[in-house]
């Protein structure tokens, strides 16, 4: 099977049955047709890697054949997001309310396990959200697909419209109140423009990281765990010896680049730069500590357990059933491993994110000016 | 005064998009297959993308404006599309509208 044919059965697959022979003939034809006007300029044949480059520059076959699409484009249009939106944002702040309201009542009707109820709490709010979010797209989905369009959607009247401000939890107060000197109070105010507060909090909270780091400061109670009965005690694992220099390089490589971005605050490139190398180093660091799979031991009366982790815990069954781990050492231990384990993960991914949105802002050109 | 090089690109598209329906109809009076009237659209300034043309021509036809033909030429067959009377009509109705909303445009600018 040739390049061809290969590509013309991956877009076949995606189209219609009673329109497919008659698409992919026509675009076998242009592909020939494109394939021989390179030929002619060329005065060869084509390579298998420029038949390749002009089969990319025609489209990703999943893009070709869903343009042939008859249907909607999206499973929620630009007509019918607006509304999606905001059904979405009210839907989950009323959720995040009830949880809140739910939990408070919890802890305060004296709860056998604090943590556990905060954790199912947690639990209950994801799952409901997702479940909204899933639901509100359905909707809109059978929406677009059948044109639906119900009428108060397109006859409004202006005296209806309070509630839509409500998606404003800083509206809420002013809402209630309706008065000048309460929206005065609960309104967000506008932000102002410094950006260096971002870098001088950066700064600040790293430079109490290294101070603690080299053994300046000291956070009494930090590695105690609260067990029933007695405390247990954490201990670091080799790993953190191994890395204490590079640990120790990464935060005050972080203070100069924050403090660089407080004496040019608009030197944005120079940041993005240093952010991407610095989100490099944070990768490589948090690979290595995940990768060194013991992270902290526990110690209580002569007794231990390690708390480590590998890519086992990295599973969402096991997030769930976060709360049902044991009030013993063993069973701390095994919670916190897998808190842990999904610390690193979640570090890692937002590292990623970090070094690929300022490698992006590396890429973007420069602004010109209007002529 | 700055502009921004995505929100400009993202605005000339939406400005081109509209009228490239016009231009197709237009290129379509004398008789082509896909790959030539890409050609004449570029030669004209109007450069389009394949996979944005060759569904473009099939929604013209199933909206009657255009009829096609398969036809065997230069050894393999190829099919030609032209403006269907409907599409002639409508090239005529949407040139009017063209040139009226340039005209305006042109006092405003």
């Amino acid at each position: 099977m040739d390049l061809i044919d290969r590509y013309l059965n991956a877009v076949a697959a995606q189209l219609p049955l009673d329109e497919r022979d008659d698409i992919v003939a026509e675009l076998r034809d242009l592909i020939l047709s494109r394939f021989e006007a390179g030929e002619d300029e060329l005065g060869r044949a084509l390579t298998d890697a420029e038949k390749e480059a002009i089969l990319q520059e025609i489209g990703h076959p999943l893009v070709v054949a869903a343009r042939y699409r008859k249907g909607p484009d999206a499973l929620v249009g630009p007509e019918l997001f607006p509304y999606w939106l905001f059904g979405v944002k009210a839907g989950l702040l009323v959720l995040l309310a009830v949880h809140a309201i739910g939990l408070f009542i919890n802890l305060i009707g004296g709860p056998a396990d604090a943590g556990r109820a905060i954790a199912q709490a947690f639990h209950s709010f994801f799952g409901a959200g997702l479940t909204l979010i899933g639901a509100a797209t359905l909707a809109a989905a059978i929406f677009e697909h059948y044109g639906i369009r119900p009428t108060w959607l397109t006859k409004w009247r202006v005296k209806d419209l309070g509630a839509f401000g409500l998606s404003d939890p800083a509206a809420w107060g002013a809402s209630v109140a309706a008065t000048d000197k309460a929206k005065q109070t609960w309104m967000p105010r506008p932000r102002k423009g410094w950006p260096g507060g971002e870098y001088l909090f950066s700064f600040l909270a790293t430079g109490v990281f290294v101070l603690w780091w080299v053994g300046a400061i000291h956070f009494p109670g930090l590695f105690h765990v609260g067990l029933r009965g007695e405390d247990a005690v954490a201990t670091g694992a080799p790993i953190w010896t191994t890395l204490y220099g590079a640990i120790l390089f990464y935060a005050v490589a972080q203070m100069a680049v924050d403090l660089a971005s407080l004496v040019r605050p608009y030197a944005v490139r120079m940041r993005a730069a240093a952010q991407a190398v610095l989100a490099g180093i944070g990768l490589w660091l948090t690979w290595t500590i995940f990768e060194a799979g013991h992270w902290f031991t526990l110690t209580r009366d002569g007794e231990t357990a390690r708390i480590a982790g590998d890519w086992v815990l990295l599973d969402f069954d096991r997030l769930r059933a976060i709360g049902d781990g044991g009030r013993d050492l063993v069973g701390v231990a095994s919670t916190l491993s897998l808190v842990m384990s999904w610390a690193i993960a979640i570090v890692a991914i937002s590292l990623m994110f970090n070094a690929v949105a300022n490698l992006w802002r590396l890429v973007q050109p420069e602004r010109r000016s209007a002529t | 005064m700055i502009v921004d090089p995505d929100l400009f690109e993202s605005m000339r598209m939406e400005l081109r998009r509209g009228s490239l329906v016009l231009a197709v109809l237009a290129r379509l009076r004398e008789e082509r297959y896909g790959y030539t009237l890409r050609q004449a659209l570029a030669s004209d300034g109007l450069e389009m993308e394949e996979s944005t043309l060759y569904p473009l021509l099939r929604r013209l036809e199933s909206q009657g404006l255009l009829t096609s033909e398969w036809r065997e030429e230069e050894k393999r067959k190829k099919r030609f599309y032209r403006l269907s009377p409907m599409g002639e009509a409508m090239l005529s109705a949407l040139a009017d509208e063209w040139r009226g909303i340039n005209a305006s445009l042109d006092k405003i600018l």
